[in-house]
């Protein structure tokens, strides 16, 4: 009783304190949190600004690069004439130098805007002629400018572009000057029909014989390892092989000789061009990959000029360095080795997590494990590329050279770096977040999935197999995207690991095994840091940068495009699941 | 074998700690008890969720547990198919039963075990594939692959879950696009797919509305004459309605276990009559 009164009591008090406090009617900003909105708001929008900028400049510059542009003639105050492509004009500060040896109204004008003047970037070509590609033009040495038609553009296999005139073409010993473009095209359909057949000879035929007559030479090389040199079946090895390669050598000197007549030919069909200056030179017309006189271009021309340039660039060898030519090699490198570090990491990712997850006994040992996984997200690239050399290439790769190819040492075949090891090396490098991601998605899948599953006597590994990883599947599958698309714009690991400049031959081909792992192969990422900052000039290799940076985007792009389509379609098997 | 008989000549077992000691009057199966229990515990960690559980489930009956919230019912429930296994620092004591053979121990074979009993949930939990591989989903674990069986397993089990009329002709649908009810439905199907002597069921209407309960009511007095039925309920109208024994559990313990009737009408225990007369719980 007593008891009950004085709950009562405190409850009195309580109630009275209640109602003491004096209360905050309605409510005010920070209460209902609008500055954080703000803020997250705003920087949403930062974030997405820079984003967009940063596509929009890409794009801008990669799709403008291939337009034809005017090709402009600039006559200098001291008389000197040039042609080019005005590229891009900028404000500059003259030097006092630069600035003494103008009229005296330039410099005043100069003076009166702070000493600041324009100039323009002119492509001007004709780098076996003027050592240089382009060239900056002051404002105040500019006298005059004009746009001539007759003015050519011409793309050359050698010595880049050429601006200036075609004077004369020499075809079936006949000279025909200041050729019609038409009588152009004819001859130069002439002179391409030569070249791809000479190239069918050289590249193909004189190829294969020469493949074969290394294989006889690595035939005896086999022997030798298998009996000891100077054994019987050696020389007789030895012997087949002599035989043989007397006939193959045969073979190769007549395709030589053929393949030298057919250039003969080819060269026989010349041109004469004179740049603006007037100075002359003459080489084969097969020389010209594309001309068009610049300034007298109709919108249709220009669009197949520009569409012919994208095919070009998406479907050639590059050529002159890398500036010039397509970088389908690289495309197609790139596109090789993230499919095959998709195929490896998918895997180990996958059953990784899958122990992790579901078998391993939850204890110290499996946080620290955890632990190390996530951090080995955050060691840098370059070693893993390093690590890649050194264990995959040359541990990994040199075994197997002594196991199964000794006849090519001491020329490595996997001992050094490749596409498998890039490819291996990018699947250590993205393992983690395949880890992290499908340890995420088979947390997430629901307890009542599991347990109905046991409850029909399902045992742990059928109820993993078809109940958790089906429900699992798009959200390890969003890991492999996000890994995906780290590897295909990984650079730093791969150029220690088997991407090169140039490469020789495509990783898959029409030889046999066809998929050829062992092969270096080229990556657009490392053409980009090629083009842009390895090249004979930078200014030639900018377009290029932006175009190729724009194909890599694209080419990411589409890859996460088709596995986010993937991803979609098993969501939507499971749409409608109300847990 | 211990009978219901034995357990009553034994009774009242002291719990020893202070708590009434069960009391029992269930009715008896002439097929004798399908799953005995005796003096059973169970801890989650530190914390003891079962006090010295003992009861005997009779065979071809239903028996419904009903209890307040937390009390145990669907600890015990679970122990039955040892799907409290899944569970880290869970410990049982005790002697648990199915036809006479052990349920807890070293070399107990709980897939074979969980093969023998059927298991419905509070929430429908069909699997996302399509509706005759819900069904036939036992089957897949036995590594049946036999077209012909698989459809005649997977009608017979839909007709027993009087499912079948509703679902025959989008067999192959999403059994994801099934109605609540349809779903429980199709679960229970599922569970009865493998032939299982016993069916456990955990509060299978909680999340459905009072038709479809009724349809469930009714499936089960059609599966009480082929399958021992174990039903979790809160709902006391409906142990009344379905069941032959009723367990009342409170706190981690078993007050009274008995006739059905006897229990919501005249319940022995005080307990008891202020939980089904609705004084608390
Ligand atoms: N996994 C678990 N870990 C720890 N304690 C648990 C776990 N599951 C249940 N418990 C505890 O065991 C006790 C019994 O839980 P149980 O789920 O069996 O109750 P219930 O009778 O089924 O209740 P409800 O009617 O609400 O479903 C509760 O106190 C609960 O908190
Ligand atoms: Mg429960």
């Amino acid at each position: 009783m007593v008891d009950m009164v004085s709950g009562e009591m405190n409850m009195n008090s309580k109630v009275s304190g209640v109602s003491a406090i004096n209360r905050h009617k309605g409510s005010d900003l920070a209460a209902r949190g609008e500055p954080m909105v703000w803020a997250m708001g705003g920087s949403l929008a930062f974030g997405l600004m820079m984003i967009l900028g940063f596509l929009a400049l890409i794009f801008w510059n990669g799709l403008t690069a291939f337009w034809p542009k005017p090709i402009e003639v600039v006559t200098m105050t001291d008389g000197r004439v040039i042609a080019g492509e005005p590229v891009r004009t900028e404000s500059y500060k003259p030097t006092s130098a630069d600035l003494a040896s103008i009229p005296a109204e330039a410099r005043a004008k100069i003076e009166a805007n702070a000493g600041m003047s324009e100039r323009t970037l002119y492509r001007i070509g004709n780098f076996d002629f003027y050592s240089n590609d382009f060239e900056w033009l002051p404002f105040f040495t500019v006298k005059s400018s004009a746009h001539p038609k007759d003015l050519m553009l011409v793309e050359r296999s050698e010595w880049g572009v050429f601006i200036g005139k075609v004077e004369s073409i020499l075809v079936d010993g006949k000279t025909v000057s200041n050729p019609s473009l038409a009588q152009l095209d004819a001859a130069d359909e002439q002179a391409r029909d030569l070249r791809r057949q000479r190239q069918t000879i050289e590249r193909d035929k004189v190829g294969a014989v020469n493949s074969a007559i290394n294989a006889e030479r690595l035939k005896v090389r086999k022997a030798e390892l298998a009996y000891g040199e100077g054994s019987p079946e050696a020389k007789a090895a030895a012997d087949a092989a002599a035989v043989e390669t007397t006939r193959l050598t045969g073979d190769f000197d007549r395709l030589s000789a053929e393949a030298l007549a057919m250039r003969a030919k080819e060269e026989a069909i010349r041109v004469k061009v004179a740049e603006i200056g007037g100075q002359e030179k003459d080489f084969p017309l097969a020389n010209f990959v594309r001309y068009y006189a610049a300034n007298d271009v109709s919108l249709f021309q220009k669009i197949g000029i520009y569409l012919s340039r994208w095919w070009e660039f998406l479907s050639t060898e590059p050529r002159e360095a890398n500036t010039e030519g397509g970088v389908w090699p690289a495309i197609f490198g790139t596109l090789v080795m993230t499919v095959v570090m998709s195929v490896l990491v998918a895997p180990f990712g996958v059953v990784g997590a899958l122990y992790l997850r579901e078998y391993a006994k939850q204890g110290t040992l499996v946080s620290l494990v955890r632990i190390c996984v996530n951090n080995l997200a955050g060691v840098p690239s370059i070693v893993y590329g390093v690590f890649g050399l050194g264990f995959f290439a040359y541990v990994l790769g040199g075994s197997i050279d002594r196991t199964f190819f000794p006849e090519y040492l001491p020329n490595p075949t996997f001992g050094t770096g490749g596409l498998l090891w890039a490819s291996l090396t990018l699947a250590l490098l993205t393992v983690p977040v395949v880890i992290v991601s499908t340890e995420e998605a088979l947390a997430a899948v629901p307890r009542s999935m599991r347990e109905g599953s046991l409850a029909c006597g399902a045992s742990k590994w059928q109820t993993i197999k078809w109940i958790v990883l089906p429900r699992a599947m798009p959200g390890i599958m969003t890991g492999l995207i996000l890994a995906m698309a780290r590897g295909a714009g990984e650079v730093a690991p791969l150029m220690i690991v088997g991407v090169v400049k140039l490469a020789p031959q495509l990783p898959v081909d029409g030889v046999f095994p066809f998929i050829h792992l062992e092969r270096s192969f080229m990556h657009l990422g490392f053409h980009i840091y090629d083009v842009g900052f390895q090249s004979r000039n930078s200014e030639a290799g900018r377009s290029m940068v932006f175009v190729t940076a724009l194909v890599l985007l694209v080419l990411v792009l589409a890859l996460n495009t088709v596995s986010i389509n993937v991803r979609n379609r098993l969501k939507r098997k499971f749409a409608g699941d109300k847990f | 074998m211990a009978t219901a008989t034995a357990l009553k000549d034994d009774a009242p077992i002291a719990t020893g700690d202070g708590y009434d000691p069960t009391v029992y009057h269930p009715v008896e199966s002439p097929g004798g008890v399908e799953i005995s229990i005796r003096n059973f515990n169970l801890w989650y960690g530190q914390s003891q969720a079962l006090h010295n559980v003992s009861m005997e489930v009779q065979k071809g009956m239903v028996t419904s547990l009903i209890g307040p919230s937390g009390c145990g019912k669907s600890t015990l429930l679970r122990s039955l198919n040892r799907m409290n296994d899944l569970i880290d620092h869970l410990r049982v004591q005790g002697d648990v039963r199915l036809s006479g053979e052990p349920l807890f121990g070293p070399q107990v074979d709980v897939i074979a075990l969980r093969k023998r009993m059927g298991m419905v949930f509070q929430k429908p939990n069909p699997f996302p594939m399509s509706i005759a591989e819900n069904v036939t989903y036992p089957l897949k674990v036995d590594g049946v692959t036999n077209k012909k069986l698989l459809a005649e397993a997977c009608e017979s089990a839909l007709k027993g879950a009087a499912l079948w009329e509703e679902v025959k002709n989008r067999l192959n649908d999403s059994a994801l696009g099934l109605s609540g009810g349809q779903q429980q439905r199709l679960c229970i199907a599922r569970a009865i797919a493998g032939n299982p002597e016993v069916l456990l069921m955990d509060e299978p209407c909680s999340a459905l509305d009072p038709i479809a309960t009724m349809r469930i009511e009714q499936l089960i007095e059609e599966l009480k004459s082929t399958y021992t039925i174990v039903i979790v309920t809160h709902n006391m109208q409906q142990a009344a309605r379905v069941s032959d024994n009723t367990a009342f559990m409170y706190l981690g313990r078993l007050i009274e276990y008995g006739a059905t009737k006897e229990v919501f009408t005249n319940p022995h225990s005080k307990r008891t009559e202020e939980y089904v007369t609705g004084r608390f719980g």
